[in-house]
């Protein structure tokens, strides 16, 4: 009798034990948006937790059966922590990498630039996948800037941690300059206003007439050639017996013209911004 | 007088409730340190940096609160765009199935390894070291002490440092 009971008992405790017994074995990798598949060993029911990066779900489930994770609830990137439990818990955790790239985002900075200006452009650029996963993976990112046909940059960056940057001088003529950032045949466009850059060489012309005199520039470009627009400033200031006078004025068509009451010998000076032009004598009125 | 001494403790436990729910140290567990690398190519200032670490332990003491408690109220804020999206659905989720995830004694291993020249992008490779315990309706399935490995995106908002991307990866 004493027998039975414990045959009876070692029959109880490898059934117990069969019926708990249970072991992961995640696959190595898993891609997001991809089904997944997780045997279990064992028998009898068992509780299955998912947690993970936008997902918490519980289930019953067979033990010895697999386990079905399907891609929808794998799309994040990140690590998903499975647990089975029956009578004792068992656990692994899965990651999930992103999904090849499909899109890039990409900031170009500034959005207006003066012309000829050293390192002036940057461009940071992130690859990710359809569900919004940053690509970690190594990837070649080309960064060009066009005007038109002509080509100011053409530049291959391998991604760095997910991230590929560059840097660029501003072209010489102003207008629009189209950057693009591609990876294979996906692309983000943006676009860089190029302006003139300050005035160079500012001369000025005048005379003196009834009510004073009339000062005005010649056409104003900058450096590299290119009209400065209309709208920026041009100060004409006059200096004489009787003191300064100072006039602020538009460019308008290329030209910033100003009359200015005065009446004595006057020196008459003009700037614009930093950029300081010529010096023009008008004698006083006979 | 008795009942003015109940009500002047009861309105003083509520205002220490509030100011510990609100409060950017609401959680003194959330450990958070820099590691000696430079991110580039942009340097990341002190300031910036004090910056940065303040509102990334936020945001953790934040995701924890969300977590553990199932509210999506402390997401607001410190999380923005996908991080927050992701964050959301998991809290949802986490209602529906009674599940709850806490994330204890976190230690936050953090290396800038990329700030963008212009300043507005961060990414952070952050290792983490956390007691993670998942209860099922209030019964404790799993409690494990974990070292993960997060890359983080992180850009500046009006006023602080959000998080945008929070993955998880094996590995740096």
């Amino acid at each position: 009798m004493r027998r039975y009971f414990l045959l009876c008992a070692v029959f109880c405790f490898a059934g117990l034990m069969f019926s708990s017994a249970q072991e992961l074995r995640l696959p190595d990798s898993a891609t997001a948006g991809d089904d997944a598949t997780i045997p279990t060993t064992g028998s009898g029911k068992a509780t299955l937790y998912v947690v993970g990066p936008g997902i918490s779900r519980k289930s019953d489930i067979n033990l010895g059966e697999e386990i079905h994770l399907a891609g929808q609830d794998l799309r994040s990137a990140g690590a998903y922590l499975v647990i089975v439990c029956s009578s004792t818990c068992a656990d692994a955790t899965l990651y999930v990498s992103a999904a090849k790239p499909f899109s890039l985002a990409f900031i170009l900075h500034p959005s207006r630039v003066p012309v000829a200006r050293n390192d002036a452009v940057s461009g940071v650029a992130f690859p990710f996948d359809q569900f919004h996963n940053l690509v970690q993976a190594p990837q070649t990112i080309n960064f060009e800037l066009g005007a038109g046909k002509s080509s100011i940059l053409s530049k291959s960056v391998r991604t760095q941690d997910g991230a590929a940057w560059f840097r660029a001088s501003s072209g010489k003529a102003a207008g629009m300059v189209q950057v693009v950032a591609s990876l294979g045949d996906i692309s983000a466009k943006r676009a860089l206003q190029q302006v003139a850059s300050d005035p160079c060489n500012l001369r000025i012309t005048g005379g003196r007439t009834k009510n004073g005199i009339t000062v005005q520039t010649e056409p104003v470009h900058d450096c590299t050639g290119n009209p400065v627009p209309d709208g920026t400033i041009v100060t004409f200031t006059a200096a004489g017996p009787q003191g300064k006078t100072t006039v602020d004025a538009p460019i308008k068509q290329g030209v910033a013209r100003a009359q200015m009451p005065v009446q004595g010998a006057e020196t008459v000076s003009v700037a614009s911004g930093v950029v300081i032009g010529n010096e023009l004598r008008i004698g006083a009125l006979p | 007088m008795r009942r003015i001494i109940n009500s002047a403790l009861r309105w003083a436990a509520i205002c220490m409730l509030l100011a510990s729910t609100f409060s950017y140290a609401a959680d003194a567990n959330v450990q958070v340190q820099m590691g000696e690398k430079n991110a580039s190519p942009r340097a990341l200032e002190p300031l910036t940096e004090r910056a940065v670490l303040r509102d990334f332990r936020f945001a953790w003491t934040s995701m924890a609160q969300a977590l553990e408690f199932n509210t999506v109220d402390p997401l607001q804020g410190p999380f923005e765009g996908d991080a927050k999206q992701s964050l959301k659905n998991t809290v949802l989720n986490q209602q529906r199935s009674g599940i709850t995830q806490r994330y204890g004694d976190q230690n936050h291993r953090v290396e800038a390894v990329f700030y963008s020249p212009e300043g507005d992008v961060l990414e952070l490779h952050d290792t983490a070291e956390y007691q993670l315990q998942i209860a099922d309706a209030g019964k404790l399935v799993h409690d494990e002490h974990v070292v993960m490995h997060y890359v983080v995106l992180m850009t500046p908002g009006a006023d602080r440092w959000v998080i945008r991307q929070l993955q998880a990866v094996p590995h740096f």
